[in-house]
């Protein structure tokens, strides 16, 4: 039973990573139904933007935790730059060209080309990210938690919710939502729905890097640390729903605590397939995922 | 306010306007009449920038607003409420009434007082305050119409257009948007109407073109269309 509480509660945190990257496909999903598969990519720029700022303050005797904090502006700055950057030179010129499939290649190419920029700057191997919280686990009842598995529940959630707030309540965020329902009348709104576009890609990988420098003193940095991360959360998006945003971190948490019981159950060498099962499931008998709405419209 | 000249439009290879002259003067009401696939709704497309048009001019107080992007042409003060009203079934009536102000709201036009127009349309459609927290998408056909026709209000346009405001309402709904447009005459908005019940639009408007396979075929002062033999022929139904 404890080890069952032990397997869920890990299970969770790795789970709201996927639920967060997850969540960053579905805002420019929503707003121009094209994505970044570059959004690994963008988690692990981000988590090595932030490994090469963390260490700088730190070589200037800033303790971590405060240095990790001052870090995270510097990172989330970065990648909206880094989201924009790709709507700009990818997906919009692709969009413009009227090619149906050409957003996925190109997101893709810069993804690549992303890494192996990543691969040249900060070399081939994990890196360690020094964390911010002491990393001797806490023991309830028994489960052990490390305290960054809580600030990665805590944060992932945070992000998420300070979205939602804005989208609600400024004027702004209601432009994006706008936008995600009729893009046509929300520009007779005299809202510029390409900016929009623009500005959810950088949401979108704002949020990748924050997933990034989240799960980065738990695992180890590196220039591919993304590419598998970015998969399973698209798995999530599509379990989850694309359009819905209790779904990702609802599809997020059974993947993450599915794929842990199957690794300790089964055999570690399985720990990939439930999630890829799932997926083939729910796209076969409930295509819109678990909580999306059905594409049905209305004439 | 609004001046039209040889507006040629389409859709990709698709040409529908073949050159369409039409004149809006400042608080006038005109109407822009015709049967199903005439190219009305493609005319006001292309004047609010949904679509770019070929070619010809457009003429907003003298500035030319051909072929820019729908967000500037609604900046500088052309509200289109359009075909199949378009309101935003995820937002509430509230915000969809917001969104309407949006360029007033973010400093791209004039700000005034954006909290009492808000009231002032709830006071013009009352049912729009009592379902004010109610999404969009929720509301019937009815109520979306006057959504949208508030919305388009909300920016304190120089230039009103209406896309069939009637279409799919009730007959009882439909003289209460009648009654609206009357009551926007007399408060001097510019009005391009857009409708398939001629006879009502003539009634309200003070000129009307008639436009027939993407041409304007006659135009002059409404009354003047009302009493044209081959306008109450086609339009009107007068010949039976």
């Amino acid at each position: 039973m404890q080890i069952l509480a032990q397997l869920i509660v890990s299970g969770i945190s790795v789970g709201m990573v996927y639920g967060v990257i997850a969540f960053g496909y579905q805002l420019t999903f929503s707003t121009s139904k094209t994505l970044n598969f570059g959004q690994g990519e963008a988690l692990m720029l981000g988590a090595l933007v932030g490994l090469t700022t963390i260490n700088f303050l730190i070589g200037h005797a800033i303790a971590t935790l405060p240095a990790f904090l001052l870090m995270l502006p510097v990172v989330l700055a970065f990648g909206l730059l880094q989201g924009a950057v790709v709507e700009f030179f990818g997906v919009r010129q692709a969009v413009k060209a009227k090619s149906d499939a050409g957003w996925i290649m190109a997101t893709i190419a810069l993804g690549v080309v992303f890494k192996n920029m990543a691969e040249n700057i900060w070399g081939h191997d994990a890196l360690r990210f020094p964390s911010p919280l002491p990393e001797a686990a806490l023991s309830f009842g028994g489960v052990r938690v490390q305290p960054m598995e809580i600030a990665i529940v805590v944060g992932a959630l945070l992000l998420m919710v300070a979205v939602e707030v804005f989208n609600r309540k400024s004027i702004y965020g209601k432009a994006v939502v706008a936008t995600a329902n009729d893009r046509d009348a929300a520009g007779l709104m005299g809202i510029d729905t390409r900016l929009v576009i623009m500005f959810s890609y950088a949401l979108s990988s704002m949020t990748a890097a924050f997933a990034g420098v989240l799960v980065a003193p738990v695992t180890l940095t590196g220039a591919t640390m993304g590419a598998v991360l970015g998969l399973k959360a698209f798995a999530v998006a599509i379990i989850g729903g694309l359009s819905s945003g209790v779904g990702v971190v609802v599809g997020g948490l059974i993947l993450g605590v599915v794929e842990n019981l199957t690794g300790f159950y089964i055999s570690t060498g399985y720990k990939d397939v439930p999630g890829l099962l799932l997926l083939l499931l729910v796209l076969s008998l409930k295509p819109a995922g678990l909580f999306g709405a059905a594409a049905i419209k209305k004439v | 306010m609004l001046k039209v000249e040889n507006l040629v439009a389409g859709y990709g290879k698709v040409q529908v306007l073949h050159g369409v002259d039409i004149e809006v003067g400042d608080g006038q009401l005109v109407t822009l009449i015709g049967s199903n696939g005439a190219g009305k709704t493609t005319t006001l497309r292309a004047l609010s920038g949904m679509i770019a048009p070929t070619s010809g001019s457009i003429k907003l107080g003298g500035v030319e607003i051909s072929g820019l992007p729908s967000h500037k042409i609604t900046r500088l003060g052309v509200a289109h409420s359009p075909e199949g009203r378009r309101v935003f079934p995820a937002l509430p009536v509230g915000d969809n009434l917001l969104l309407g102000a949006f360029p007033r709201l973010t400093g791209a036009r004039p700000k005034g007082d954006t909290a009492a127009d808000l009231e002032k349309m709830y006071e013009l459609f009352p049912r729009l305050r009592e379902r004010r927290a109610q999404l969009a998408g929720t509301l019937s056909g009815g109520e979306q119409q006057m959504l949208a026709m508030a919305r388009a209000l909300m920016l304190n346009p120089e230039l009103l257009m209406l896309d069939e405001p009637s279409m799919g309402l009730s007959p009882r709904l439909v003289e209460e948007v009648f009654a609206t447009i009357a009551r926007l005459k007399e408060g001097k908005t510019t009005m391009l109407l857009v409708e398939q019940f001629a006879a009502a639009a003539l009634e309200v408007a003070d000129f009307g073109y008639v436009l027939e396979n993407g041409v304007i075929s006659t135009s002059g002062p409404a009354a003047k269309l009302r009493d044209d033999p081959a306008v109450k022929a086609a339009y009107l139904g007068a010949a039976r």
